[in-house]
């Protein structure tokens, strides 16, 4: 302990000749606007804390998958469940303030089917809304792989991400969220494993593989070891459906909207209907064929009573 | 207090402006979709959805890192997808994925060896992982049941094929003894003839002649019989006419309960049971004895 600490003053001395430019920082984040502009040029530390909770009559399945991420992201304190009332954004607000977060992951559940995840920067910044797609938690036994707690992870992206501004937008929030910063004191110094970002049909997909290669040395890899390297899935996976992008956290002005979005809800009314349609049908067929038959008699048959004497 | 109070209560005011809007176009959404036929509503975009592209940019401007961010605190690596691969694929789609991930990490890997950095986990560095000891114990056992299961599958592959070839080549050699059979008849048949041409003479030469064909069919019966109990009377041939299926269970019912053998022994007294007394009761004969009377 005492020589970690001895490590951090060592660091931290010839920052002192520029403390001064160094602005001030409050609970709500940054007291005068983007400082991080100015301090470039000394350090650039990153402070990201991430919020995960959950809403209330969450199923175990989606429960699961939120643990499965706050046991990737050392950076990242979970709290209780919160209500899925229409204030929720109100409360969770004050709860990242009141934790001390700058972002935060909220896994809304509805109606014990639907999985929706908000991915917000707190003080003011943008918040997405996805819907959750295509869950499967680290716990199913297909998935092999097994990495460091709290290893920094490589984030890799679909070059799909640069080309519009929603996705650029998401790229960053992501970026913050789940890439673990460096020197925070949960993360262990090494690299053991991968995030991948990649966007297909519109969703975000998401997987995470533990990395193998050969290797004696902790800085070098073996020779030719990189052709030798594969990869094992180590899970979770999901996919993320963007619905909307609002200009504050858990609420403001809606900056996008996705166009090709239609809720669960919808769908599920939509095969009701068809269902029920099925029924209607027959009905209405039925009383066809009757308006038909007395429409159009049968003529009376001449052979009848051919055989009757 | 009453201020937190005020503070919430103007937070839920916005809340729920937007959350006004939201069910408004929820509403316009259930509207269209129930003007329009089932699928379409999936492939069509909405007319009027949101989309301000200046306002997102300005917000990223907010959010982000400065540009000149040294990579090794962001660790971000891009992959450019070669072609589109179809989602509904699911094998298509997991080795995109894959091959960006192995693309990434070979990137990242390499700048990371060019820092000079240790970025590898030394093999005595033991520390809490993602997931259990137990859990890993539980999915080597499924990976060993698996194994397991394709190796038996293979095996009854292999056991099915090496039947049929036997089939094929027992079936070559019925063929094959059928043959010679008639052959070495035709070829006694000749030889009668022969002899019977030339009126029985220098019959001992004939015989000598005949006599390595004879004594090889008496090889060959003997031959046939291998294998065959010496209580047998079919000679052999049981055993080969019966379905497998039920000797199987007739053998499996002769060990159970015994078949063949001579039985009276068991019943038969030996010097140990007549010097046996304990199971000789003597109350029970006189006791029958006096009820009689």
């Amino acid at each position: 302990m005492g020589k970690k600490r001895k490590h951090a003053e060592a660091s931290e001395a010839p920052k002192e000749e520029v403390a001064e430019e160094r602005p001030k920082r409050t609970l709500l984040g940054w007291k005068d606007g983007v400082p991080e502009k100015q301090n470039s040029s000394p350090v650039f530390r990153n402070r990201e804390k991430v919020l995960v909770t959950c809403s209330r009559r969450i199923t175990y399945r989606f429960r699961h998958l939120m643990l499965n991420v706050v046991s990737l992201l050392p950076h990242c304190k979970k709290d209780s469940k919160v209500e899925s009332k229409e204030s929720k954004g109100a409360t969770l607000n004050e709860l990242i303030e009141l934790r001390n977060c700058s972002s935060c992951l909220f896994f809304e559940c509805r109606k014990q089917k639907d999985l929706y995840l908000w991915m917000v920067k707190c003080p003011g910044g943008p918040s997405v809304k996805f819907l959750v797609n295509a869950v499967h938690t680290m716990e199913e036994l297909k998935l092999t792989g097994n990495h460091l707690k709290g290893s920094r992870p490589i984030l890799t992206f679909s070059l799909n991400f640069d080309k519009e501004p929603r996705w650029k937008l998401i790229k960053e929030i992501i970026v913050q969220i789940f890439g673990t910063p460096k020197g925070h004191r949960k993360v262990k110094p090494f690299h053991d494993h991968v995030f991948i970002f990649s966007i297909v049909d519109g969703h975000i997909w998401f997987r995470n593989y533990q990395i193998s290669v050969p290797h004696n040395e902790t800085d070098k890899v073996d020779r030719g070891g990189l052709d030798k390297m594969t990869l094992v899935e180590v899970g979770p996976r999901f996919c993320l459906n963007p619905i909307k992008i609002f200009g504050s956290s858990f609420g403001g002005p809606t900056f996008y909207e996705n166009p090709f979005y239609i809720s669960p809800n919808q769908i599920r009314a939509l095969e009701k209907k068809k269902k029920a349609g099925k029924y209607s049908k027959k009905v209405k067929a039925k009383t066809r064929r009757k308006m038909h038959e007395l429409a159009n008699p049968l003529e009376p048959d001449e052979f009848a009573d051919l055989w009757k004497d | 207090m009453v201020a937190l109070r005020g503070k919430e209560l103007k937070l839920n005011e916005e809340e729920l402006e937007d959350c006004d809007v939201g069910d408004v176009d929820d509403e316009e959404f259930e509207s269209e979709s129930e003007s329009e036929p089932e699928e379409v509503a999936v492939t069509e975009p909405t007319k009027n959805a949101v989309y301000n592209r200046e306002a997102l940019l300005e917000k990223l401007d907010d959010i982000a890192w400065p540009q000149n961010v040294e990579w090794i605190h962001k660790l971000t690596v891009d992959h450019a997808v070669e072609q589109e691969v179809d989602v509904n694929d699911d094998l298509a789609r997991e080795l995109a994925f894959y091959t960006q991930a192995l693309d990434g990490t070979r990137q990242a890997f390499e700048k990371l060896q060019s820092m000079g950095i240790p970025f590898l986990r030394p093999p005595d560095y033991y520390a809490e992982m993602v997931k259990s000891d137990g859990h890993m114990l539980k999915v080597k056992g499924k990976l060993l049941v698996e194994k397991k299961k394709i190796e038996e599958a293979e095996e009854r592959k292999k056991a099915r094929e090496a039947k049929k070839l036997a089939k094929e080549v027992q079936a070559q050699k019925t063929k094959e003894r059928a043959k010679r059979k008639k052959e070495d008849i035709e070829s006694v048949k000749k030889w009668r003839k022969q002899r019977q041409q030339s009126g029985f003479a220098r019959g001992k030469d004939e015989e000598l002649d005949l006599s390595p064909d004879e004594e090889k069919s008496y090889e060959k019966s003997k031959k046939r019989r291998t294998g065959v109990a010496p209580g047998d009377r079919s000679g052999g041939f049981r055993r080969k006419g019966g379905n497998e299926k039920g000797t199987k269970k007739r053998e499996f019912r002769e060990a159970k309960f015994g078949h063949g053998g001579r039985k009276g022994m068991k019943k038969q007294n030996t010097a140990e049971s007549t010097n046996h007394f304990k199971s000789f009761h003597k109350d029970k004969f006189s006791a029958s004895k006096r009820q009689k009377k």
